[in-house]
């Protein structure tokens, strides 16, 4: 498949090294590979990881099955059946369900919009070593005999230092945090590769509809996790340092910790079931021989789900004394998301109708899909309504009601998945008869343990009980129940048996072994590493249905642009992110260590902050801190303009709104702010349920209140005329305004911190909340300072040549949202000052 | 704006306004409902109900007008966009209709 190239002289090329387009894309050898930023290899280890997350988690599953199998069972001790199923949970929602979809996503969306590689593929192996290490934290709790017991919400004050002073606690709250820098991290790289990474003539409406679904999902964690991060970093601070978030006797709220984790909580339920259904939306026509059914009815209930799953969090709150208004609030946008949920429904069962679908084994797990996740969507319409919610609140009801919709909306699509792209992993097909087997099994002893659960719970068993007595009529429902479980780990044990034999005797497959429509399967499944000699221009949402020509010849032939483009360069085509039409060309780093070892400083960091060896701690964060510089030191090639063939010059890099660092600087933003809004809300809550409390708060001071927004003020118009005169060319002036952005940042977080000298942190959550606030704007306003002297100190050393102001440009964007940040906690402040501190 | 992106807005636009009423919506019950007891319950009534109706236009926008170019696709899903946020706008106010006060 190699293709004779001629190595040409051009700028950007590593003189002296191995220009072919295998050997610049080839994944390095030996353990050299740990340093891979491919898509491919991320995107494997994302999935392999889940994986083995999910067998873990299942075999805890077995040990509670095989606890509750008979009444009066001690085969585990009460606080070992509490460590089992808070962890079964933790591992199952954390470490398995995001992670193995992200991973299908970060493998699968190059390949489908036509770029050769995601366009942050350092930040691909940051976030999953991040994620590898934070589940190491989280599993190695086992070790020390401190496994987390609280469940998989962590509920206070259950787990305050009152009631959980071991570390058992910290484990889960340091370890899931960590792990989630890497849902956050693939979130933004997803949605700057799919808007700003497509093959030519790929407009959104042209768009693969899991690409859209992935689009969505990415949206939802950039805003859902955030609450989670603040709520874990409010309660270790509680833990840690005793300030009194969640203490009502110092106007804290136990339930401003529900709030936080129902914020995410609830729309990851939707952000694990839209990549999930995203990939029965693209497997199913597969089968089905006919496109999609009504795709933009799938996209406008893409979109609406991921809307309206954020106005849900509180039905999982329905016990807990809200005001009835409240209640129904929720309680109607609860049923409100069947309505789009109900929408997709109908496209996949119009587009069944619509051909004569081959049953072949991911079909058969789109068929489970159906059945499964349409009766659990039943029982979620149920308990959206408030009176029967609290009938079956915490019991096994509701067990059975999340298995349904979390193994029917997303292991049944994820088993269809790993039959179905399982090619691309080994280059080999998985057995057609072992795979119906697989998924009788697991249909069968799926159906046996859950769907008899709804019974157990109506006749009024608790979730989380280690055992019960007998003779109350759960005796053989929950034998029943423990029986269906092994039937269904017999599915799961027969599947790896599957994968292992296949390595060996599966039989090769050939290119587009299922006739798809999309372009991951335009090359052979195994390629060395590398996608799409030349991009190919799209005409329609099924390419290889649509465009004969792009099956005709061998993959590396087919024509497109960049085909024979020799810079000795990682490269990609950079995109509009609406049209899709060519705009730039975007240059890719190579296989590089520094993502591992920042990652390895952090997890230093975490891992020390728990065993409370803090010089250790400042270790890990220099040692993070200095490889993050090192990652931004990087030479720009800006102002380069190439020939990708086809009549086309492009330059490299765009200065420009729509260029990728730009988007990726808003996706970035879209998290610092919904970081930034889960303060704030933390703020009013407490302000509004503790009256009394709040009042007793010393009053920040007015002066520096003021003077913290001025200077808030002075950082976004300083940042916006450093982007100005540098995209004019005025080195000079850009780089004295980069370090008057970088005094009024200075100026602006000192304000703030004299500000609130009068608050005392630990005496009240206000006042905690306040400081929380005024650390988080602090810890961006250093960003601002470290990235203005750096682009400043640039400018100064004569490094910046002419048309190189990308990174003004973003920071201008950056200064701008942090300033904004700074003057919103000002308010907030003064308004505590003129209202007579919080009254 | 090109047609293409007038069509995307109007698919992502009425979520935004269903966004926007929701929290505002929430926003006053808590006003009216916590301890703070911010606003009285006919305030909330008023409120509420004057946000619904500009929610509502708005929503129905893409339903009444729908976009005349761009690609069929997006505007069938601006269609679709803008009736299930229009539901969804009505069943958060719906919870205002059917109470006369914060009920506990
Ligand atoms: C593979 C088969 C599975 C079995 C047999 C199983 C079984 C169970 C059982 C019996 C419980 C209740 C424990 C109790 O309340 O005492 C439970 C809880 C839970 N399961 Fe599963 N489960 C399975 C898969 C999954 C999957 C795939 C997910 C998510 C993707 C999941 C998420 C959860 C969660 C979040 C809880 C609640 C934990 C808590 O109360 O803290 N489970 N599971």
């Amino acid at each position: 498949m190699s293709v004779a190239e001629e190595p040409a002289p051009c700028s950007g090329a590593r003189m002296g090294e191995d220009t072919t387009f295998e050997a610049v894309w080839d994944t390095p050898k030996g353990w050299r590979v740990l340093s891979s930023v491919s898509h491919r290899v991320v995107g494997r280890r994302f999935i392999y990881t889940g994986f083995v997350f999910f067998l873990i988690a299942g075999v805890l599953a077995l040990l509670v099955r095989t606890q509750l199998i008979v009444p009066g069972n001690d085969f585990l001790d009460l606080e070992t059946y509490n460590q089992v199923f808070t962890m079964h949970g933790t591992l199952m929602m954390f470490l398995f369900a995001i992670p193995i979809l992200e991973g299908f996503a970060v493998y699968l969306i190059p390949l489908m919009l036509g770029a050769r590689d995601l366009i942050f593929p350092r930040l691909g192996q940051f976030g999953y070593y991040c994620y590898l290490f934070g589940g190491i934290i989280v599993l190695s709790s086992f070790l020390f005999d401190a496994a987390p017991d609280g469940g998989w919400f962590m509920y206070v004050p259950l787990s305050t230092t009152d009631f959980t002073p071991d570390i058992s606690a910290d484990f889960w709250l340091i370890g899931i945090t960590f792990a989630e820098i890497a849902s956050v991290t693939a979130a933004v790289e997803l949605i700057t590769a799919i808007l700003c990474a497509r093959a030519p003539g790929m407009s959104l409406a042209k768009m693969p509809i899991f690409a859209w679904y992935i689009l969505i999902t990415a949206f939802m964690i950039a805003i859902g996790f955030p609450p989670l991060i603040i709520g874990s970093i409010l309660l270790e601070a509680e833990r840690l340092l005793g300030l009194p978030f969640f203490d009502p006797l110092a106007g804290g709220d136990p339930l401003l910790w529900q709030h936080l984790f129902w914020l995410f909580g609830h729309p990851e339920v939707y952000i694990i079931f839209l990549p999930a259904a995203g990939m029965v939306a693209t497997m199913l026509p597969t089968f089905v021989g006919a496109p999609l059914f009504g795709y933009g009815f799938a996209v406008a209930a893409v979109v609406s789900m991921g809307f309206i799953s954020f106005g849900l969090w509180a039905h999982h709150m329905f016990a807990t004394g809200l005001p009835i208004l409240s209640l129904s609030l929720f309680s109607a946008a609860s049923t409100m998301v069947a309505v789009p949920t109900g929408v997709q429904i109908f496209c996949f069962i119009a587009t069944l109708a619509s051909g004569r679908p081959r049953l072949t084994t991911p079909m058969l797990f789109i068929l489970g899909f159906l059945a499964i996740f349409v009766l659990g969507g039943l029982t979620g319409v149920m308990l959206a309504s408030v009176p029967f919610n609290w009938q079956a609140h915490d019991s096994y009801f509701v067990v059975a009601h999340l298995h349904y919709v979390l193994i029917g909306g997303m292991v049944f699509p994820l088993f269809g998945a790993f039959y179905y792209w399982a090619p691309h992993f080994s280059g080999r097909m998985l057995s057609e008869r072992l795979g119906r087997w697989v998924f009788w099994l697991m249909f069968i002893g799926f159906n046996t343990t859950f769907l008899l659960m709804h019974l157990t719970g109506l006749r009024g068993m608790p979730r989380r009980i280690a055992t019960y007595p007998e003779g109350i009529g759960w005796d053989r429902l929950n034998m029943l129940s423990s029986i269906g479980s092994y039937i269904l780990a017999a599915g799961v044990a027969l599947f790896v048996y599957d994968v292992f034999r296949s390595l060996r005797r599966g039989p090769l497959a050939p290119r587009n072994p299922w006739g798809a429509a999309t372009l991951e399967w335009l090359y052979p499944p195994v390629t060395p590493g590398f996608n799409f000699h030349g991009i190919p221009p799209v005409h329609s949402r099924e390419p290889l249905w649509d465009q004969p020509e792009l099956l005709e010849r061998e993959a590396h032939e087919v024509d497109g642009l960049m085909h024979g483009l020799r810079d000795g360069r990682r490269e990609t085509l950079g995109c509009d992110p609406v049209t899709g039409a060519p705009l730039y060309i975007l240059r890719l780093p190579h296989p590089t260590w520094v993502p591992m070892i920042a990652a390895a400083g952090l997890a230093l960091m975490f891992g020390a902050t728990l065993a409370s060896v803090y010089w250790l701690c400042a270790l890990g964060g220099v040692i993070a801190l200095a490889a993050f510089a090192v990652w931004a030191w990087e030479p720009s090639d800006s102002g380069v303009e190439r020939d990708v063939g086809m009549g086309t010059t492009l330059p490299v890099n765009l200065v420009d709104r729509r260029s990728h660092t730009h988007v990726g600087i808003v996706g970035t933003m879209l998290v610092l702010m919904a970081l930034f809004a889960s303060l704030i809300f933390g703020l009013l809550y407490l302000w509004n349920t503790q009256p009394q409390i709040a009042a007793t708060m010393a009053a920040p001071l007015a002066v520096p209140s003021g003077l913290a927004g001025i200077a808030g003020l002075a950082v976004a118009l300083f940042g916006q005329f450093t982007r100005h005169f540098a995209l004019q060319g005025r080195t000079g002036r850009a780089a004295l305004l980069a370090q008057l952005t970088a005094i009024a940042a200075l100026l602006s977080g000192a304000s703030l911190g004299w500000a609130l000298l009068p608050v005392d942190p630990r005496a009240t959550a206000f006042g905690a909340t306040l400081w929380a606030i005024a650390g988080f704007v602090a810890i961006n306003l250093c960003v601002v300072v470290f990235w203005a002297l750096f682009n400043a100190a640039r400018k100064l050393a004569g490094r910046v040549g002419p048309g190189q102001s990308l990174p003004d440009f973003n920071l201008a964007t950056f200064a701008k949202g942090t300033g904004l940040m700074v003057i919103i906690s000002a308010a907030f402040c003064l308004a505590g000052t003129l209202g007579g501190a919080a009254q | 704006m090109s047609p293409i992106r007038r069509s995307l807005l109007c698919v992502i636009g009425p979520g935004i306004v269903w966004a926007v009423h929701f929290t505002t919506v929430y926003a006053l019950i808590s006003a009216a409902c916590a301890p703070r007891d911010l606003i009285d319950y006919p305030g909330l009534l008023l409120s509420g109900g004057l946000a619904t109706v500009f929610a509502l236009g708005l929503c129905l926008l893409p339903v009444l007008c729908p976009p005349r170019a761009g690609p069929p696709e997006l505007i069938r899903a601006a269609f679709w966009s803008g009736l299930i946020f229009s539901l969804a706008v009505l069943a958060n106010a719906g919870a205002l209709v059917f109470f006369q006060s914060c009920g506990g």
